[in-house]
């Protein structure tokens, strides 16, 4: 026990001097930022798993793009359940010369089975919880519908060929995801008036929903009978091992916040393993002696262990508590993305974020710690004697280690954890080998500077390898922000502005074979150029070569997105404009059951021509060759697709057709008439999409920024960090400067100079960085051409170096505030 | 005898080759006697203290403390026996600057768990003169306050052996005069065996032998 008092005793004093503030800030930033998604992860999954039942208004939900087998229902019935069904699906609306896409869910009598609704009667008066959907012959909708078409409750709105009454605003619904399309507004009528609107006929893209409720047994029953009969396009949830998902962008943003947090997580570990090594190289003094006076090697470990160990519970528990607060932040951050109510967070979160920043600490700070061990007594008398610095693998490989876990843990994919890694890896090595590089040639023009210039940017190239770690941690921070910020205020900018002045502006879907004809005339008559008209069946891939696609892809890639939902399969005989052979044959797509694959989904599921793929429509399988490999230009502002049949393939299922047109601005009005006459068309312009997707950036980028923000704070940590170590040095130079006749003025110039030629190095390597990423995604990923922004070039150093001047000056306070009698005495 | 070191060579390598510190040593301390090892800079004084101390291990020769043989100990082992047996007093007095005078004292009992640490640390200090300096830190006491505090420290375990590597070194000599006296009073009341290493010649003269080397050797 006085072992325990002892260590307590020595941290306390050494907390007082200061000694251990820097480690422990760089700790508290690091579980803050790391708490915070895990508890914005747990929070998101306690949703899901509390609320699933809520979330699908029902116990059990079967989504299905046709209608279920009666077989189905009558089991359902058998069983006693409770059962309500409803479809979804996009439609416009048109009204007062506005028009509006909009999301309408058709509902039966018994919706919702779990949960209600909130409704309002009419503005601004109290919410109430319902019970039941809309009855017939009215139609409930989200106030954005009213604003958008100018209308108010009690007035008719036309839904496809039927008027509808409004008879409240809708503000609350259980089982809206957090998918794109729930960022059109709510139109919500009973499923009796569905067919009156004449909206959906065979080959709709619609979502059918079937729900049940009743006993958990009979659930469970119903769920085991439904197994096998599914086919790959419909999806069966329940409470339990199936929970619906918390929607696709959200479920990216997690993943890409994790990722965010590793990168503070990363800084503020070396700004932790530099105090540490400072703490441990200004303990070895005082080891020497504990050794002398017959303390043990291990006793010395435990000894400082202990001191270390009550720093990391201290640090990550007032990190967690940070953390709870800065959660808020990020749900602030994606309430649009969000469902409304949000579960308590769980102990485990928690839990997790303590722990991080225990295992970060160890990651970080055990290797200089081991240090204290090989301090030999004999220093009492040489004080020259140093120990051994710890074996660079046991220093990079247990940090390493530690990131790569945490990697995998949110990404929770090998490959795609392989890849960041390795990516992550490679970016290091070669912006720290490029900052070495700079830094030697800088030393090389030191004689030709002046006096404050020479002292100020002696400080930094002295030792270039010690200085890596600072200009390192800011320029990765830099660069990742820059990066951002381009990425939610430039990239669809570029993208638009490149777009050729006609390019179509609306795409046009839910277009029925028999439409067709007269579309065509119509559009030429409004003198509306048009595209192709491409008929299109809503498909599902799952297999190449006999073997599920789902084991051929990775996670993120093109193939798993695609076979995650159902696909437009389309057939043509004519190579579509934007398209280019590379492999195999345009002609042979003229035999049936042959098939063109777009370029990248061919590499993510493996195949090449010849192979043979499997689909499944309308729970009918087929397979079809692949006869070419096409390369697709996704941004023509045409119709374009992954897959393309030959004739006669998918002439036995029901389709619709897709186009695209230019409408200008004087030829609007056109629009409405066209609605009127098509209302089972569904019209999507592209400028609304474009607003919604933006939307959706901005939201993720901030929230990204948001975390970011903490990477900057572990940066000034090592920032610090570094300041503190060399301090002592400093001081005695300062002193000797003064002692020779340096005045203050001169100190204070010379120290704003090295850090600001500090932060001008980070930012100039993060921008080339920038410019250089950005190139290469606008010219091979997006093709587009790329423009650099200049402006960025010119104020983003100017503002780094000085806030990095100032900062760095008010870190070296004491070099100029300390007497040079006193340090000169001292030594 | 207490401390016994036979044939005992010290080599180290340098940028220069190979130097021999120490050459042929061989000594011999009674239990309780007060032994100054003198010699002028770079003699090798301070490396024979070190390696007598179990400090350092030897390059070759042997060295027994109460008849235990230091070349047979790891470094764990020869820190178990230099709390046991061993109290240190240095030039830059070694204190942890940290602590107290009190707990600088009390540090050699903490350390094996002795829970009368504090009472005999406080009783050891006042011995010394310092019963009012006891939550002082180190650098609040001038050297001489410093140099008794380490004393103290250094007799707390009641030791079988003091070394004091120039013990008045950094201090003027009025204070290390009361600092050698109080010194050899606490040896005496403890009847330590004392191993001084000094260059001073008038403190080598009130040990009770003196050895003296010279480039590595003991001049006989």
């Amino acid at each position: 026990m006085s072992y325990f008092k002892l260590a307590l005793r020595l941290l306390w004093r050494d907390a007082r001097s200061g000694e251990l503030t820097i480690l422990l800030m760089a700790l508290i930033i690091a579980v803050t930022s790391s708490t915070a998604i895990s508890l914005f992860s747990d929070r998101l999954q306690g949703t899901m798993n509390q609320q699933a039942a809520d979330f699908m208004a029902a116990d059990l939900l079967i989504t299905s793009p046709t209608k279920v087998a009666n077989a189905w229902l009558e089991k359902a019935q058998q069983l006693n359940l409770k059962a309500a069904n409803g479809a979804e699906f996009s439609t416009m609306l048109i009204e007062n010369d506005q028009l509006l896409l909009s999301s309408l869910k058709a509902v039966s009598q018994h919706y919702p089975l779990r949960g209600y609704l909130k409704t309002r009667q009419a503005d601004y008066q109290d919410e109430q919880k319902v019970y039941s959907g809309p009855k017939v012959g009215k139609v409930w909708v989200g106030q954005r519908v009213l604003t958008s078409l100018n209308l108010s409750i009690g007035e008719p709105l036309q839904v496809g060929e039927l008027s509808l009454t409004i008879s409240r605003i809708l503000s609350y619904e259980p089982d809206k995801s957090g998918t794109f399309y729930s960022l059109s507004p709510r139109v919500m009528i009973h499923t009796d008036d569905l067919v009156k609107t004449a909206i959906l006929q065979a080959g709709s893209r619609v979502q059918y929903l079937f729900q049940f409720s009743g006993e958990e047994a009979a659930i469970k029953q119903f769920s085991a009978w439904l197994d096998g009969k599914l086919s790959p396009s419909q999806r069966l949830l329940d409470v339990h091992d199936n929970r619906p998902e918390i929607g696709a962008a959200l479920e990216r943003a997690e993943r890409y916040l994790g990722l965010s947090s590793i990168l503070v997580i990363l800084i503020a570990g070396v700004a932790i393993a530099m105090a540490a090594r400072r703490y441990t190289e200004r303990h070895f003094n005082a080891t020497a002696i504990l050794r002398c006076l017959g303390c043990q090697q291990n006793q010395v470990l435990s000894l400082y262990g202990i001191q270390i160990l009550v720093v990391g519970l201290v640090g990550s528990s007032i990190g967690c508590l940070l953390g709870w607060f800065a959660q808020y932040g990020l749900f602030y951050l994606l309430a649009d993305l969000l469902p409304s109510t949000i579960a308590s967070a769980s102990l485990l979160a928690l839990i997790i974020g303590f722990i991080t920043g225990l295992v970060t600490l160890l990651g970080f700070a055990l290797p200089p710690l081991l240090r204290l061990k090989k301090v030999s007594p004999l220093r009492v008398l040489r004080r020259e004697l140093e120990p051994l610095s710890s074996s660079a693998w046991l220093v990079y490989g247990l940090a390493a280690s530690i990131i790569a876990g945490m990697v995998w843990y949110f990404t929770q994919d090998l490959i795609l954890s392989l890849i960041i890694i390795g990516v992550g890896f490679v970016t290091l090595s070669v912006l720290a080998g490029l900052i070495i590089v700079i830094l030697i040639a800088v030393k090389r023009f030191l004689p030709r500077l002046n006096l404050s210039w020479r002292l100020g940017v002696q400080e930094l190239v002295r030792e270039p390898k010690a200085n890596v770690g600072q200009i390192l941690a800011f320029s990765i921070t830099l660069l990742a922000m820059l990066l951002s910020f381009t990425v939610r205020n430039d990239l669809l900018k570029d993208w638009q502005n490149q777009l050729p002045v006609n390019a179509a502006n609306y795409f046009a879907i839910n277009i029925f074979p028999e439409q067709v004809a007269d579309l065509r005339l119509l559009f030429k008559q409004k003198d509306i150029p048009t595209g192709e008209f491409y008929p299109v069946v809503r498909g599902r891939l799952i297999s190449v070569n006999d073997q599920l696609a789902k084991q051929i892809v990775t996670k993120d890639s093109v193939g798993e997105r695609s076979i995650q939902r159902d696909l437009s399969l389309t057939w043509s005989s004519r190579l579509p404009e934007g398209n280019e052979i590379i492999a195999g044959n345009w002609q042979a797509v003229q035999s049936s059951h042959q098939v063109s694959i777009e370029q990248e989904l061919a590499e993510s599921l493996n195949a090449s021509v010849g192979d043979k793929l499997g689909f499944t429509i309308r729970q009918k399988d087929f397979t079809a060759v692949i006869s070419s490999i096409r390369k697709v230009q996704w941004d023509n502002m045409k119709p374009n697709f992954y897959l393309i049949f030959s004739s006669g393939t998918l002439d036995s299922y029901p389709s619709t057709f897709i186009t695209s047109f230019y409408l200008s601005e004087k030829n609007k009005p056109a629009l409405n008439q066209l609605l009127k006459e098509y209302p089972s068309m569904t019209v999507l312009e592209v400028e609304m999409l474009l607003k919604q997707f933006e939307k959706i950036l901005a939201q993720l980028t901030q929230a990204i920024d948001y975390l970011l923000l903490f990477a900057l704070l572990a940066g000034i940590s090592v920032l610090f960090a570094s300041i503190y170590a060399s301090l002592d040095a400093r001081v005695h130079t300062g002193a000797l400067l003064r002692t020779l006749g340096a005045n203050r003025k001169l100190l204070k110039k010379s120290q704003f100079i090295e850090f600001a030629t500090l932060g001008f190095i980070a930012s100039l390597l993060a921008i080339i960085a920038k410019e250089l990423i950005s190139y290469f995604l606008y010219q091979h990923v997006f093709h587009l051409s790329y423009q650099a922004n200049y402006w960025v070039w010119l104020v983003m150093p100017v503002m780094v170096s000085i806030s990095l001047g100032f900062a760095g000056m008010r870190g070296l306070k004491r070099v100029i505030t300390s007497s040079p009698v006193q340090v000169l005495r001292d030594l | 005898m207490i401390i016994n070191a036979s044939n005992v060579n010290q080599v180290v390598t340098s940028s220069e080759g190979e130097l021999s510190i120490l050459k042929n040593v061989n000594i011999s301390i009674k239990h309780g006697e007060s032994v100054a090892i003198i010699g002028t800079s770079g003699s090798g004084k301070t490396t024979l203290l070190s390696l007598l101390a179990g400090l350092d291990t030897a390059t070759s020769g042997e060295i027994s403390l109460d008849g235990k043989n230091l070349g047979k100990l790891d470094e764990d082992g020869r820190a178990s026996l230099r709390n046991e047996l061993i109290g240190f007093v240095f030039q830059s007095f070694q204190l942890l600057p940290t602590l107290t005078a009190l707990e600088n004292v009390m540090l050699p009992l903490e350390l094996v768990g002795d829970a009368k640490a504090k009472q005999a640390a406080s009783e050891l200090l006042a011995r010394v003169g310092l019963a009012h300096r006891l939550s002082h830190l180190p650098k609040q006491l001038s050297g001489g306050e410093q140099q008794r505090v380490a004393l103290a420290r250094a007799f707390v375990t009641n030791p079988t052996i003091l070394f004091a590597d120039e013990p008045t070194g950094n201090l003027d000599s009025k204070t290390g005069r009361d600092v050698i006296d109080l010194l050899f009073e606490l040896n005496q009341e403890n009847n330590t065996t004392l191993v001084l290493v000094t260059h001073d010649l008038r403190l080598a003269e009130r040990c009770q032998r003196t050895i003296q080397l010279e480039e590595g050797r003991v001049v006989v």
